[in-house]
């Protein structure tokens, strides 16, 4: 019916935004065009579980990390061992320009990438999709406390691969 | 010295305004807190620039078309569907719905039955008559020139597949409430090649409800030469003003 197209309209609309959320989980861009990709298609298979009037983009996030964490991941892991490391011992080498607000996508990758996954997945929704505490919290299904913890780690992490000497 | 996890939930907008204000002011009176919020305002602004960019570009194509292809929709690879036709035993989601499609269509429309009011014509239909000729109506004119199928509207017309028939012609299968069909570019024009009956009022979702109808896969499938065009393909053609 009428929400079916507005469904896939709807869908579309935050292609953009899912490709974000998909690179700060994943290791390349190609990885992270896939697990959009997988996670459009679980999204469609199972939009009858969406309730309408609730948030689709939290909805949709929640496919993406469920699937990360439950897949991706481990073929990602798998890929890493096989693949060059080529630029990753690139990130913290210029830390003034690692704090640029131009931060490159590459770098940025890079370092979330050597983040432990609970803390990546709670710097990217916190810090870069701008979800607030509570979201993440019912999103992950964690108490707001390990939220909180987990972003203060990851953050901190973060900071110190991408800023060593700025107080040089 | 702040708890560390106050202050970050200060940096984040998180603490509610009385207490905000109090770590503000103990930021602020510390100049190592204050270096370390900078320092933390400036990395998240990072993060968010790089990670910006993604949301910047272009969604790539497949994307696109995984949502497009989805067994409701329309666009879809007939090179699939001849794959899941040849398969009887396991029919696809696609196929299936493309029977759904045949319940709700009924018939080939030909210009005489348009005439003679089967298909009542309305400044609405795709599909009109002019001196006994079915012709694109001005929407369908509009949609077949310009429409690209990864670029799909949310009304009027809308077109499935874009292809080159036996002949060299472009070809495009179009589709709305009212009807579906094939045209193909003659001297330089649109010449509605067939029409099959829409399911206007059996559902509001007519990408549902109509479906690609068989009938006009078939025909397309007989008069096809090669494969339906790709999203480049299609754009390229458009460009070239579909010659």
């Amino acid at each position: 019916m009428e929400s079916s197209q507005s469904f896939e309209r709807d869908l579309t609309q935050l292609l953009p935004r899912l490709r974000r959320f998909a690179h700060t989980l994943s290791r390349n861009p190609a990885d992270a065009d896939d697990l959009t990709q997988a996670t459009v298609e679980r999204a469609l298979r199972s939009r009858e579980q969406w309730q309408p009037g609730t948030r689709l983009d939290s909805w949709m996030y929640r496919i993406m990390r469920n699937l990360w964490i439950d897949t991706a991941r481990a073929r990602m892991r798998k890929d890493r061992y096989e693949a060059p490391e080529d630029e990753a011992e690139s990130v913290g080498h210029d830390p003034r320009e690692a704090l640029d607000a131009s931060l490159e996508l590459k770098r940025a990758m890079d370092a979330m990438d050597r983040l432990p996954d609970e803390q990546r997945e709670v710097v990217a929704l916190i810090l870069v999709e701008g979800f607030g505490y509570r979201e993440v919290s019912e999103m992950l299904d964690l108490p707001i406390g390990t939220v909180s913890s987990r972003l203060v780690r990851g953050r901190t992490a973060l900071l110190a691969m991408l800023s060593r000497a700025t107080d040089d | 010295m702040i708890e560390e996890e106050k202050f970050f939930a200060w940096l984040d907008g998180e603490l509610p305004a009385d207490e905000a204000a109090q770590v503000e002011a103990e930021v602020a009176a510390d100049p190592e807190l204050s270096r370390l919020a900078e320092e933390h305002r400036a990395m998240a602004t990072g993060l968010r620039n790089a990670f910006g960019s993604v949301e910047a570009q272009r969604v790539p194509e497949r994307l696109q078309r995984s949502i497009e292809s989805d067994p409701g929709e329309k666009v879809v690879g007939l090179a699939g569907a001849r794959a899941s036709r040849e398969v009887r035993r396991a029919p696809s989601l696609w196929v299936q719905m493309g029977a759904l499609a045949a319940t709700l269509a009924v018939g080939i429309v030909t210009g005489n039955m348009l005439s003679s009011g089967f298909l009542p014509s309305r400044s609405s239909d795709p599909i009109q008559t002019e001196a006994g000729r079915l012709v694109a109506s001005a929407d369908l004119e509009n949609a077949l020139y310009a429409q690209l199928a990864s670029a799909p509207v949310e009304t009027g017309p809308r077109i499935g597949l874009t292809f080159r028939d036996k002949t060299g012609a472009i070809c495009r299968t179009f589709e709305d409430q009212a009807a579906s069909g094939l045209a193909c570019r003659e001297s330089g024009d649109w010449r509605i090649r067939s029409v099959f009956q829409g399911a206007e009022g059996q559902s509001t979702d007519y990408r549902m409800a109509g479906g690609p109808n068989p009938r006009l896969l078939e025909e397309v499938d007989s008069i096809i030469d090669g494969e339906p065009f790709d999203a480049a393909q299609e754009k390229a053609a458009a460009v070239k003003g579909w010659r």
